[in-house]
């Protein structure tokens, strides 16, 4: 087990280090000087210009300067923002702690649709079955900021009464906090119940044809113990995997939603920073979602593993 | 995973490619004959500003009184154009690299797996924005932007099953007769890939229409005054209170645009009864 951990870890490192070639390559591919956009404004003097190109490591070659960027991120240290002048360590962490409620949630709500609709479509069958590949098909084909927008303009026009778009933050008040977010995460989690439904109709279709139900059918257990101590328990462990993998999927959407909904957590901080040109925090964001997609991924192969006996990555 | 018997799967694919095809016939038209069929020019202002739907102007009008319809039309063909393209330099890039890889494998593979990995390691969209944002939103970066967010995908997918084709009779029998290497992959290994390839292709058309709307929805889209599907639902979402339902036409419009192409994916491949994923 131990070993297959450190395996699966060993192999994240090669890409967890071209990750961060192409975010530093980013912020050097812009057109222009790069000390031009540091400084904010191309009329700028040629002393300034240097004295920033100094302080950037910008007269270095461009090893030296990965090499010097890279030990900072590998201690916390992500540079600062051009706008602010503030590290963007400092900023950004609670703007990531904000994203990974809202994306918390949308992932449990995106549980919660698909888990109890792909079970219904595999369960009943027939014109359940139908409708929600049917429904599935269509919320598909409807991008969560498509459904945001809707779901501003039906709440916000016709029911105004219910106060739902201002956030409020957890430390001030909890209850109305996670009641701020529902919405958000709804239109966030919509899209990927779509996979997970999939995946758990697929699941237990298996799983019911697999030996040991048959024998629990044959043996005259309920239908209800069937399915609660063998299809469900069995048929779950892929779909928590998928809704793992779908993390990269709710991070990108994040961007939109909190966008839509102004809600201060780190998609809106990416998109000011491109309003605003803000390229160390660009670079900085990116990187970060990225590990934690990585990481992610590392963690449900490591828990599937431990569930799944079969699984080996000898 | 369904238990309906074969011939009664293969006809609902054939049902639904068809709905698809149709769909997409429509799509094409706009590409096509877009300016053609708008009934006003897409730029041209008039007083009625903020109209909802009337006799003259089907979808209302805009906040500078521009007709919604016409910009609608006008905006599809921009919105379309770009994911047309960008899909076919994905899909070559895509069809070049897996096959390469797949085909020749051992540290040619491991190699060009290995920097596709890196490019699939970043969220699709989180990456699309900051390439956009950081060589600037025009037509030509946009496509490229997501033509290179959308390779990797589209080299796994062919790259998997070359993997085994190569290694099938028709494959050894050809090799033995004298057929170079160049014409087995083109003739005889890629001909065997191509169902998953239209599959996933489609599949990538939509989440595109997903890509290059939502962009444009958060001002990285084609400059204006050119108008497109999510520039004009940001713009119609600021007016939302003036005027509901100018948000209706563009929010179809990308719902429908996507909806085609997950409808021919899902049809594909029970026709061509693909393993799903």
């Amino acid at each position: 087990m131990i070993r297959m951990v450190l395996v699966r870890l060993a192999l994240t490192i090669p890409i967890l280090l071209g990750v961060s070639i192409v975010a530093f390559g980013l912020m050097r591919m812009l057109p222009g000087d790069f000390a031009e956009a540091a400084a904010g404004t191309t009329s700028v003097s040629a002393e300034v210009l240097a004295t920033t190109r100094a302080q950037l490591g910008l007269d270095r070659p461009l090893w030296e300067q990965y090499g010097i960027w890279l030990k900072g991120v590998l201690t916390g240290d992500l540079g600062r923002s051009f706008a602010t002048k503030r590290p963007v360590t400092t900023e950004l962490l609670p703007r990531l702690a904000v994203t990974a409620e809202l994306t918390l949630m949308a992932g449990l709500i995106a549980m919660i649709i698909g888990v109890a609709t792909g079970l219904a479509s595999a369960r009943l069958r027939g014109r359940t079955d139908w409708l929600v590949r049917g429904w599935n098909s269509l919320l598909l084909a409807v991008p969560n900021f498509v459904v945001a927008t809707l779901i501003v303009l039906v709440f916000g026009l016709y029911f105004p009464m219910i106060g739902i778009f201002n956030y409020v933050p957890f430390a001030k008040d909890p209850i109305g906090n996670i009641a701020s977010l529902l919405l958000p995460a709804l239109s966030l989690g919509l899209t990927v119940s779509v996979t997970i439904s999939e995946n758990t109709r697929a699941a237990v279709l298996e799983v019911s044809s697999q030996d040991y139900v048959m024998v629990a059918r044959a043996k005259g257990l309920l239908a209800r113990t069937i399915l609660g101590n063998y299809l469900v328990r069995n048929a779950l462990t892929p779909v928590i995997t998928v809704t793992g993998l779908q993390l990269a999927a709710l991070l990108g959407g994040s961007i939109l939603i909190e966008t839509i909904f102004t809600i201060p957590g780190m998609g809106q901080y990416l998109f000011d920073s491109v309003t605003r040109r803000d390229y160390p925090v660009i670079q900085a964001i990116v990187l970060v979602s990225s590990t934690i997609v990585l990481l992610t991924n590392v963690l449900v192969d490591i828990a599937y593993a431990r569930v799944d006996a079969r699984v080996s990555y000898e | 995973m369904s238990d309906a018997p074969a011939p009664k799967k293969h006809h609902r694919g054939q049902t639904m490619v068809f709905i698809g095809l149709a769909m997409l016939a429509v799509l094409l038209l706009i590409v096509v004959f877009g300016p053609s069929i708008a009934p006003y020019s897409p730029s041209k202002t008039s007083p009625n500003s903020l109209d909802g739907p009337t006799a003259m102007h089907w979808l209302g009008t805009d906040s500078i009184g521009r007709d919604l319809l016409s910009r609608l039309i006008v905006g599809g063909r921009g919105t379309l154009f770009i994911t047309f393209v960008a899909v076919a330099l994905a899909l070559a890039a895509g069809l070049v690299l897996g096959l390469t890889s797949g085909y020749m494998g051992g540290k040619v593979d491991l190699i060009v797996m290995r920097i596709l990995d890196v490019i699939f390691a970043f969220p699709v969209f989180l990456l699309a924005i900051a390439v956009v944002a950081a060589l600037g939103p025009t037509v030509r970066n946009l496509i490229l932007t997501i033509a290179i967010v959308y390779t990797p995908a589209m080299a796994r997918v062919v790259r998997g099953p070359v993997l085994s084709v190569k290694r099938w009779d028709h494959v050894e029998a050809a090799r033995s007769v004298g057929v170079g290497e160049f014409a087995i992959a083109i003739r005889h290994v890629l001909p065997m890939v191509i169902s998953p390839i239209l599959v996933q292709t489609s599949l990538i058309l939509a989440n595109t229409i997903f890509t290059v709307t939502a962009l444009s929805f958060l001002g990285l889209g084609p400059p204006p005054p050119d108008p497109n599907w999510g520039s004009m639902l940001a713009e119609a979402r600021q007016f939302m209170e003036l005027a509901p339902l100018t948000v209706i036409g563009p929010a179809v419009a990308i719902i429908f645009a996507s909806l085609t192409f997950i409808v021919l994916a899902n049809g594909l491949r029970e026709l061509l009864d693909v393993g799903s994923r």
